[in-house]
């Protein structure tokens, strides 16, 4: 009598049974989240998670400036290798062997991309998290800031970067549109604190901002900078004129975090500085023992370069300043030389920084005599060089080789890094070609 | 009627649904069940009421009752494993008791054991299309010197390669059943006790082998957890097609373990304790040169080469042979529909290194209770408290034999009472002595499984289960390195990680049977399982340590937490039919869901489908045919299952913690989340045949099957641009290909002699098939490598320079002015004509085959024989711990190059780079073990019963006593990275598999 159970009392009940526990069964979750960290969507959704990307982003850059200045001043005549430095860096050096697959090619790259897509996940979700205008305002021009300066680092090492950034990937653009990125981002985060008072700020410096460093006068000085290796001088004039020489902005590495430069010249012994630098300075010029450890031999080096310790950077908690006072001052000459105002004026701002002997803040001294020099050309060799000894290993350097051309004693080995291999591989957009 | 009224309530609670149990006319069948030739009782004998969901299983004195039984004409019918069944149709009477007993014949033939397979109608073998291998409690309580449920398994089935990574006490067993199915996921199959999944977790919470960095896996896996003595049954779901219902858990195969359950009648009183000695296979063969060689100069303080030094071969004090002793008692029984099954087991042994032990206490429970005709409860739970000391080895520079294969045998490890301490170590982190005397690795774990069933049967064709399982349990590790002890800066530092699991799992079956007509049968089940894992994590450290110092503390502390939750839900439908008791058609579905998928993934469906088909039950079969085959049967199955994504959380694109400038501040990973993660998919076929010959007294199971694992999820770069640099995508697959085979005889019965045989065959083919590029190599820890078109884990590294011929090359090579004549690596031109280090396949740690062969002898009624060999064939070994030996001069080898028989360094610190020629130390591993030999003394029970025992059994036995291999090293079945997905088959300083004998009595009462 098979199927006749159905019709029976007993069979019936089993159903609702077996529908309830159903029932039960399918009130279970699956939508977990991860206990051991936030994830993005949280993030943005948080003020304090948005905060904490703030100050992650600003951690990002300062953990990467050693990946900027490897390349920058290896390809260039301010450090050297010891002889326990990966082979990639004996590459730059030297410029033999190169390789598109070296972390040191794609160490500065992933680094900014990393920055940038915190700055935008910043942007993205300042509106959403209810910052007070000051907090918010705070934070949107340090993420403008931080974002123009890693596009400002890529354009120093590449020739051409994607600007979106994109789990796809995008296509690179050229320099020149990715200058004028850089510069919006700027002028924008300018305008963005400009009515904004130092009170207002007062809950952005203690939450988010990193000690000391300070917005405007970082924001003044990069849109100098920048405006500058735009060859828009008058703008970079003014941004110059702007910025406090008074006041360092840094960024600080307080323990547990160290100073990365420290940790690859030190505790990693890679690099050292070259000794010609010092060899190479004006006599009685301050600042090659400011930088470099001039009183005792350096290590060994690998190819034979002969080197020098590194004196500033050489303890594991020691700050680096986003730009020098004098930055701003060489800056203003050099906007002048070379939108062919009269030399008067430049020759003062380079005398200004020739003869400085003392400083209210940590920088470095010329105590050198002034000069006197007639000509454009004269004076950009002049400026050349006070750029080198006044901004040595600051990231300068290769784009100043690019600006100066002829007026400089050094050709750097490489003239851009390579587009990294493993974006060639991975960007559907064919960056490589 | 009280029992009503509690089921009442019970369904009450459960549903709000009352349900009123109709009485019916039934009456008991019991009798006892023997072996025809022997006359021994048969234990563990399923008696079933044919028709129905009744049943029982025998005592171990053979007797079985059945309550509960229908009146009128039953067929009631009794399998066992080893045995041909037998039916009997008998008359029940109302409320009478029928007294029916059985006496078996042996067969090789195991066509119609009972398997469960997941389901909650139990089914026959013969009726499936995939092969289920099934091996008796007995087997796995008796198999001498294992103490772990998984090891007992070492030559019983087919399509496995069982390894034991170390031969450290509690040391870790590794099962691959048909091959390796994931790359970055694991590869271990998912355990199943009494329908509980159990953790049978391998990470490593301190490093004692390989680094954390590497694989992190621990020298244990938890199966070790569990007493084999409480085991009635295994069955070994080996591919998709038999593991299916198990969903997105199953790609590795699944090992379902039954735990004994009491029976009806007296209470049966088992008592079994046996003393086991463990001793080293073998040592290392050292340098003992009375003239000092290279190393010994630069290490042992030798004054110049082939001066006279002294040797220490320090073996004598880290060998040793480890006493242990195994005892277990077990009550079971029932009567007024109570069973019961109680079980209490110690296991202590010592370790054949010094200081190395383990020891295990537990109990078990189970319990079940007949409510009324229709509804039974039930509880099993399972206590389990045990602690294992271990030393390091592998690549830990404090290992014990670490340090043995790295110091030259110049240097004096003894205790320097001037000094205060041990000496430290020239060459490695630590003095083995010392690690012995002072450091310690404990392991502790108190674990806790434990389920509740309950099964309604409101009619005999319908049966409605609800099982809810537990597994909880909290792993203490304690790693303590004491201070000053590998120099004279080193302050200390002790790790103490304590982990807490918990897996729980819900399941509902609804079974329908129904037979339409005698030729027709269908069964359909309805089910739903959830399950929860979750595992928490809290590593407590302390470093600066006061003398004596066992606990954290300590100037210096840290302590981190890390937690991870893994949930899914399961459904499944199966259908099975059968025609005219020849044809069996099954189908079945389940939809997967689990948390570690992507939303858009969450849903996933795993079909499978099965034909059993019994030629030997056609008409046409009889007479030629059945007189050559007595039994003959084709199957054939097709199934897919799932593997959850390796990292639970990958789906999510998480956030790190940083620090800027003393703030707190987040970061994003630089792995993107992955919203698309889905299950590692394997879809089998499998076919075969099993044929059974003169009488069923020789069998042949003979299967086939094809594998292939997609969407295997890997790493996969992306363009840095987007501020990530990796992603985990299901973008990877393989194949396993293999064959199996299985060889049943009963070669003689007669009354006072009989011998049976099994010898079985497997031989499995590993294919990657699919990379993120084809061109990508994929390197695991040393030397094993995922590479397109080759079997995983490939040994991939530095070769030889050859000459045009194929021999090595020679080269001069200058070394202080002296010229040596060495071999020299091979070297590779790019495209580029940049010249670099050649890099090529070496070996494969796969074995081509593996077999085992197993006889069992009875001479006379009192005298049992058995003697199982294992084997696994054509597999390589990585002999790390030779290349060292050979590098620091500490081998025999080395004894040539002081005496002058060879160029000089040839072995010691060889200038030319041969630690680098990774080829010379690709070892065959083939082996063939005399894995079990076990003789029984029955003793006489007329004298016996004079005490109240009715069987009594003497035992001398042993495990592992032999190998036969090439292999140089101390053992080729060990491996380094324990239970690694990929990295198998490296010996680095790893603790050989003791040989053991033992001495054991049991009784019965």
């Amino acid at each position: 009598m098979p199927y006749t159970f159905w019709m029976t009392s007993r069979a019936r009940k089993a159903v609702p049974i077996f529908a309830a526990f159903a029932v039960l069964a399918t009130a279970c979750n699956l939508d977990l989240t991860n206990p051991n960290a936030p994830t993005e969507e949280e993030v943005v959704s948080d003020l304090n998670g948005l905060l904490a990307v703030a100050v992650g982003m600003q951690g990002q850059f300062a953990q990467a400036i050693d990946d900027y200045m490897v390349t920058n001043s290896l390809v260039t005549d301010e450090w050297g290798t010891e002889t326990k430095a990966l082979i990639s860096y004996q590459s730059l050096l030297t410029g033999e062997n190169f390789d598109p697959s070296y972390l040191v090619v794609s160490a500065p790259w992933s680094a900014s991309y990393s920055v940038i897509k915190s700055a935008n996940t910043v942007l993205a979700g300042a509106d959403n998290v209810g910052l007070g205008a000051g907090l918010r305002a705070g934070t949107v021009a340090l993420a403008k800031l931080f974002k123009a300066m890693a596009f400002g680092m890529l354009i120093q090492q590449y020739d051409q970067v994607p600007i979106d950034v994109t789990t796809e990937g995008s296509l690179p653009q050229p320099r020149a549109v990715v200058m004028d990125t850089i510069l919006d981002l700027l002028e924008s985060a300018r305008a963005d604190i400009a009515n904004v008072s130092d009170a207002d700020l007062a809950g952005f410096k203690s939450r988010v901002a990193g000690t000391g460093f300070d917005l405007r006068n970082t924001i003044d000085a990069m849109l100098a900078r920048y405006y500058l290796m735009a060859g828009r001088y008058a703008d970079a004039f003014a941004a110059a004129d702007r910025v406090s020489l008074t006041t360092l902005s840094v960024l600080s590495y307080p323990a547990p975090t160290r100073n990365p430069i420290e940790n690859l010249a030190f505790q990693l012994g890679y690099v050292a500085g070259l000794k010609s630098f010092a060899d190479q300075a004006e006599a009685g010029d301050r600042r090659p023992s400011y930088w470099l450890n001039t009183a005792i031999p350096g290590p060994a080096g690998n190819p034979d370069s002969v080197l020098l310790f590194l004196k500033k950077y050489s303890t594991p908690q020691e700050s680096f300043p986003l730009y020098l006072p004098d930055e701003m001052k060489l800056i203003k000459a050099e906007a002048l030389v070379r939108s062919n105002s009269p030399t008067t004026e430049a020759l003062a701002l380079v005398n200004e920084v020739r003869t400085q002997t003392s400083s209210p803040v940590d920088e470095p001294v010329a105590g050198l005599p002034p000069v006197v020099l007639a000509t454009q050309a004269e004076l950009l060799a002049e400026i050349a060089k006070q750029r080198r000894y006044e901004l040595y290993e600051q990231g300068l350097r290769w784009e100043d080789t690019r600006r100066f051309g002829t007026a400089l004693t050094t050709t750097p080995t490489q003239p851009f890094l390579p587009i990294p291999q493993q974006e060639c591989n991975t960007n559907p957009a064919n960056p490589c070609g | 009627m009280q029992e009503v009224r509690f089921v009442r309530l019970v369904v009450a609670l459960i549903v709000s649904c009352p349900v009123v149990a109709a009485a019916q006319a039934t009456g008991t069948i019991r009798g006892r069940i023997t072996d025809v030739s022997t006359g021994a009782p048969v234990s563990s004998a399923q008696v079933r009421v044919e028709g129905t969901a009744l049943g029982a299983q025998t005592a171990p004195d053979g007797s079985y009752t059945i309550t509960g039984v229908p009146s009128g004409s039953q067929s009631v019918s009794t399998r066992h494993v080893g045995y041909a069944p037998q039916t009997i149709t008998v008359t029940v009477a109302p409320s009478s008791t029928l007294t029916q007993d059985f006496a078996l014949r042996s067969a090789a033939v195991t066509l119609s054991e009972v398997v469960v397979t997941g389901v909650a109608a139990p089914t026959t073998k013969r009726q499936l299309g995939n092969t289920i291998e099934t091996v008796p409690g007995e087997q796995v309580a008796e198999a001498p010197g294992v103490t772990a449920i998984d090891q007992a398994l070492q030559g019983r089935i087919t399509g496995a390669v069982i390894s034991e990574n170390s031969g450290q006490p509690g040391g870790g067993v590794s099962i691959r059943l048909r091959g390796t199915n994931s790359i970055l996921g694991g590869a271990e199959p998912l355990y199943v006790i009494d329908g509980v999944i159990v953790d049978n977790s391998a990470e490593a919470l301190v490093s004692l082998s390989g680094n954390a960095t590497r694989g992190n896996q621990a020298l244990s896996n938890r199966m070790a957890d569990f007493d084999p003595s409480d085991v009635e049954r295994i069955e070994v779901l080996k591919g998709a097609a038999a593991a299916a219902l198990y969903g997105a858990r199953a790609n590795n195969g699944v090992i379902q373990i039954f735990t004994k359950r009491g029976q009806s009648g007296r209470p049966n009183l088992s008592a079994s304790s046996q003393v086991t000695w463990n001793s080293t296979p073998k040592r290392y063969d050292l340098n003992m040169s009375p003239n000092a060689g290279y190393t010994d100069v630069i290490y042992g303080g030798a004054p110049a080469i082939g001066a006279p030094i002294q040797r220490y071969d320090i073996q004598d004090q880290i060998f040793r042979t480890g006493v242990g002793n195994d005892t277990h008692f077990s009550v079971s029984g029932g009567n007024g529909g109570t069973s019961y099954y109680m079980g209490a087991g110690y296991q202590g042994e010592d370790g054949i290194l010094r200081t190395t032990k383990y020891n295990r206490k537990d109990f078990r429970v189970n319990l079940s209770q007949s409510l009324s005709d229709q509804f039974e409860v039930g509880l099993r739970a399972n206590y389990i408290n045990s602690l294992a000391d271990f030393i390091p080895e592998g690549e830990q520079t404090q290992g014990v034999l670490t340090s043995v294969i790295f110091t030259p045998t110049s240097v004096n490890p003894a205790f320097n009472p001037n000094l205060g301490r041990y000496p430290y170590n020239p060459v490695l982190g630590a003095n083995p002595l010392d690690v012995m005397a002072n450091w310690s690795a404990p392991e502790r774990v108190t674990r806790l499984l434990g389920g509740l069933e309950a099964t309604w049967r409101p009619v005999s064709s319908i049966t409605l289960r609800y099982l809810s399982g537990v597994d909880d349990y909290r792993r203490e590790d304690t790693y303590l390195q004491p201070p000053f002890s590998t120099s004279a800066n080193f302050t200390g530092s002790i790790q103490n990680p304590v982990q807490f699991s918990r897996l729980f799992n819900n399941d509902i079956t609804l079974t329908h049977a129904v037979t339409p007509n005698p030729n027709l049968g269908f069964n359909t089940s309805f089910g739903f399982r959830y399950t929860r894992d979750h595992t928490e994590t809290v590593r407590a450290a302390g470093a600066d340590l006061g003398p004596g110092q066992t606990l954290v503390g300590g100037a210096t502390q840290t302590a981190t937490q890390s937690e991870e939750e893994l949930r899914t839900v399961g459904w499944y439908v199966e259908e099975r039919a059968s025609v005219g008791d020849r044809l069996f058609l099954t189908g079945g579905l389940n939809w997967d869901e689990s948390s570690a998928f992507g939303p858009s993934q969450r849903r996933q469906l795993f079909p499978r489908a099965g034909l059993s088909y019994v030629l030997d039950r056609e008409p046409w079969w009889r007479g030629t045919l059945s007189n050559v085959f007595s039994s003959f049967r084709l199957r054939a199955a097709v199934g897919e299952t799932g593997g959850q994504p390796p990292g639970l959380y990958s789906r999510f694109a998480n956030y790190v913690n940083t620090s800027f400038s003393g703030k707190p501040g987040l970061v994003s990973s630089i792995t993107a989340g992955n919203p698309n993660l889905k299950p590692e998919r394997q879809r089998e076929y499998e076919g075969g045949f099993d044929a059974g010959f003169f009488h069923d007294r020789a069998q042949v199971e003979f299967s086939l099957y094809n594998k292939k694992t997609t969407d295997l999820v890997l790493s996969i770069p992306l363009p840095p641009s987007s501020g990530f640099q990796q992603q985990f995508q299901n973008i990877g697959s393989l194949t396993n290909k293999g064959v199996e085979l299985a060889l049943n005889t009963v070669n003689v019965t007669r009354p006072n002699f009989s011998w049976r045989t099994r010898l079985t065959y497997s031989a499995n083919r590993n294919r990657i098939t699919n990379l993120v590029t084809s061109s990508d190599t994929l390197l695991f820890d040393y030397l094993n490598a995922v590479i397109v078109g080759q079997p995983i884990g490939v040994f991939y590294g530095g070769v030889y320079a050859r000459n045009p011929d194929g021999s090595i090359a020679y080269a001069p090579v200058t070394v202080s002015g002296q010229s040596l004549l060495l071999p020299v690596r091979g070297k590779d031109t790019l495209a580029s004509g940049a010249i670099v280090n050649a890099q090529r396949i070496i070996g494969d740690p796969n074995p081509k085959f593996v077999a085992s062969f197993g006889n069992d002898f009875d001479l006379g009624q009192r005298v049992h024989l058995s003697v199982l060999l294992d084997g696994r064939f054509g597999n390589d070994v990585a002999n790390f711990s030779r290349r060292i030996e050979e590098l620091f001069g500490v081998s025999k080898v080395v004894e040539r190059e002081i005496s002058g028989d060879t160029v000089a360094r040839t072995f010691s610190l060889n200038p030319a780079g041969r630690s680098l020629i990774y080829e010379e130390y690709i070892e065959d591993g083939t082996f063939v073990k005399l894995r079990e030999i076990a003789l029984d003394l029955t003793l006489d029970p007329a004298w016996l019963g004079r005490f109240g025992a009715h069987e009594a059994k003497l035992r001398v036995a042993g495990r592992n006593l032999k190998t036969w291999t090439d292999y140089s090293g101390l053992d080729p079945e060990v491996n380094m990275f324990s239970a690694s997905t990929v990295s198998r088959g490296v010996d680095f300083a790893t603790t050989p598999l003791p040989r053991q004998f033992s001495i054991g009595l049991s009784f019965k009462f």
